[in-house]
C-alpha cells in the first residue's frame, strides 16, 4: 500500500514511469472486471478507455483514504456505465448455450469448472451490488475494505453482500444444470 | 451475532484464507459446524474464481501499451519552441512564422495532442515541419522523423480504435515518406566520404501525398535530405555525434520491433479498403528500418576498419 501510495504521488506529479507501473498493476484486474460486467466483445477498448480517463484525470487524485484502487475501479465502474448507456446493450449470453456441457450431475457442475460466458450470464441473475461485489472482488481482486470504499458501503455490508451473491450464484448455476439436464 | 452475519464473516475469513494458498478442508476445520452451509459456497467462489482467471490477448496488451505510451509522450510540453531562440535560417524561421500566424501558441501547444480527425491536425503537421526545419544535422533530422513515424503509428492505433478508417491511408502515406526520409538520411550519414547517397530511397520521397494528405507549409526543407558532408567533415565525428548516431540506432531498433507488430495487430480490424496500405506500411516499416540499421552500421564498420588502418600505419 505503501509503495502504491507513493507510486500515485510520482505518478499525480507527472512521473510517466511510475503512471506506467500503475498500469501494468491494474490492467488485468480491470480487464477482468470489464469483461465480467459487459462481455468480451468491446472489454478490450472500455478497458483502454478506463485508463486513458484515469491518466487525464491522474493530477486531481488525492490519497486522503481513499486508494489508488478504489478510484481506477470508480472510474472502471462508471465507463462501463457509460458504455452500457450509450450503447444500449444488454450483455445476453443464452444459458442453454453457454452451459451446453454434459455434466451428469448439475450440482457438481458449479463446483468443478465454469467458464467466463457462464459466469457473466449467472452474473446475470445478480441483484446489482451483488454482480458489483463479485467483479470487485473477485474480477479487480480488491480487499473487503477497498470494495467498501468503491461502493460506498461499511465492510460488514460487503460481507453480507458477497455471501448472498455466492448463494445467488450457486442457485443459478444449479437451476442451469436441472434445465439442462431436463 | 446473527447467523447470517456470522456466515458471511466466516465465509470471508475462508475466501481470504483460499487466496493465501490454504485448501478449503483447512478453513472448514477451524468451523466445522458450518461446514455443510460453507463448503458449497467456497466451491463456487473457487469455480468463479477460475472462470474469471483470463488474461488480455497478447496483442492486445501490446497495442494497449502502445497506445498509452504515446499518450504518455503527447502529454509532455513541447520543448522544441524555446529552439526558437536559436539563429535560424530565414526558410525554417518562416515556415515557423507561418505556422504562428496561421494557429497561434496556444493553438499549436493545443495541437500537439491532436489526431488525423481533429481540425487541429494541420497545425500540428506544420508544426511538425517547423521542428525539421530548425533540425540541422542528418542525424538530428532522421531522428526526428523516427519519433514522427513513431507518432503516425499511434495515429493510425487511434484511427482503427475510433471506427474510422477514412484517415488511415492518409496517415499510413505520411508514415511511408517518413521511414523513406529516414533510410535516406541514414545512407547519406552512413555513406563513405565522396560517395553519394544510394538513391533506392529517393524515388519515394518524391511520390505525390495520397488524395486527403494535408502537407504542411515549406516541405521542401523537410523532405529533402540535408547536403553530403564534406569529406573532412565525414571522417570527424565528434563525441556527441556519436551519441547521437547511437540514441538513433536505438530509437531504430525499437521501432523495428514495435512498429510491424502494432501495424500487423490493427490488420484483422480495419475494412478491406484500408487493408492494402497497411499491409504495404507493415512491409516499409520491416524494410526501411532495417536498411536504416545497416545503413548506420556500415558506417560503424568502415569506422572499426579506419580506426584499423590507422594502428596499422602507426605500427
Amino acid at each position: 500500500m505503501q509503495e502504491e501510495q507513493s507510486l500515485t504521488h510520482r505518478a499525480r506529479q507527472g512521473d510517466k514511469e511510475a503512471f506506467a507501473q500503475l498500469y501494468e498493476n491494474y490492467f488485468d484486474k480491470i480487464y477482468r472486471y470489464v469483461v465480467l460486467k459487459i462481455g468480451k466483445a468491446d472489454a478490450e477498448d472500455v478497458t483502454q478507455q478506463v485508463f486513458i480517463k484515469a491518466l487525464q484525470a491522474i493530477a486531481s487524485f488525492k490519497w486522503q483514504g481513499i486508494p489508488f484502487s478504489a478510484w481506477l475501479f470508480r472510474i472502471a465502474h462508471n465507463q462501463v456505465v457509460d458504455y452500457l448507456r450509450k450503447e444500449k446493450k444488454v450483455i445476453k449470453v443464452p444459458l442453454n448455450e453457454s452451459s451446453s456441457r454434459s455434466d451428469s450431475d448439475p450440482q457438481q457442475m458449479a463446483e468443478r469448472s465454469l467458464d467466463i460466458e457462464q459466469l457473466i450470464s449467472a452474473t446475470r441473475q445478480l441483484t446489482r451490488a451483488q454482480r458489483e461485489v463479485i467483479g470487485l472482488r473477485f474480477a479487480g481482486e480488491l480487499s473487503v475494505a477497498e470494495t467498501a470504499r468503491v461502493m460506498s458501503k461499511s465492510e460488514g455490508a460487503i460481507k453480507a453482500l458477497q455471501h448472498s451473491a455466492i448463494v445467488a450464484l450457486r442457485k443459478t448455476m444449479s437451476r442451469t444444470g436441472n434445465n439442462e439436464q431436463g | 451475532m446473527n447467523r447470517d452475519k456470522e456466515l458471511a464473516n466466516i465465509l470471508n475469513d475462508c475466501l481470504e484464507r483460499l487466496l493465501q494458498g490454504e485448501t478449503i478442508e483447512q478453513c472448514l476445520q477451524d468451523y466445522p459446524q458450518y461446514a455443510g452451509e460453507i463448503e458449497p459456497l467456497l466451491q463456487t467462489a473457487v469455480a468463479a474464481k477460475k472462470a474469471l482467471a483470463i488474461q488480455p490477448g497478447a496483442e492486445f496488451k501490446a497495442r494497449a501499451r502502445y497506445q498509452l505510451q504515446s499518450v504518455l509522450k503527447e502529454a509532455k510540453p513541447s520543448r522544441g519552441l524555446p529552439l526558437l531562440s536559436w539563429q535560424p535560417r530565414w526558410a525554417p524561421a518562416l515556415a515557423i512564422g507561418l505556422a504562428f500566424l496561421l494557429a497561434g501558441s496556444g493553438t499549436v501547444a493545443a495541437a500537439g495532442n491532436s489526431m488525423p480527425d481533429s481540425p487541429l491536425y494541420p497545425v500540428k503537421l506544420a508544426t511538425e515541419q517547423a521542428q525539421l526545419g530548425l533540425t540541422f544535422s542528418d542525424i538530428g533530422k532522421a531522428k526526428v522523423y523516427v519519433e514522427l513515424a513513431d507518432k503516425r503509428v499511434a495515429e493510425i492505433t487511434y484511427m482503427v480504435n475510433q471506427g474510422k478508417p477514412e484517415e488511415i491511408e492518409a496517415t499510413v502515406q505520411r508514415l511511408n515518406n517518413h521511414l523513406a526520409m529516414i533510410v535516406s538520411l541514414s545512407l547519406v550519414e552512413g555513406a563513405a566520404p565522396g560517395e553519394p547517397p544510394a538513391e533506392e530511397a529517393a524515388p519515394r520521397l518524391m511520390q505525390t501525398p495520397a488524395a486527403g494528405v494535408a502537407e504542411a507549409p515549406a516541405p521542401q526543407l523537410a523532405e529533402t535530405p540535408a547536403a553530403e558532408p564534406a569529406p573532412e567533415e565525414a571522417a570527424k565525428e565528434t563525441p556527441e555525434q556519436a551519441e547521437a548516431k547511437a540514441k538513433l540506432k536505438e530509437l531504430l531498433k525499437q521501432n523495428k520491433n514495435i512498429h510491424p507488430a502494432v501495424l500487423r495487430a490493427l490488420l484483422d480490424e480495419v475494412p478491406d479498403s484500408a487493408k492494402p496500405a497497411l499491409r504495404q506500411a507493415i512491409a516499409d516499416a520491416e524494410e526501411n528500418y532495417q536498411k536504416a540499421l545497416e545503413a548506420l552500421d556500415d558506417e560503424d564498420g568502415e569506422d572499426e576498419q579506419g580506426k584499423k588502418r590507422h594502428g596499422e600505419e602507426g605500427d
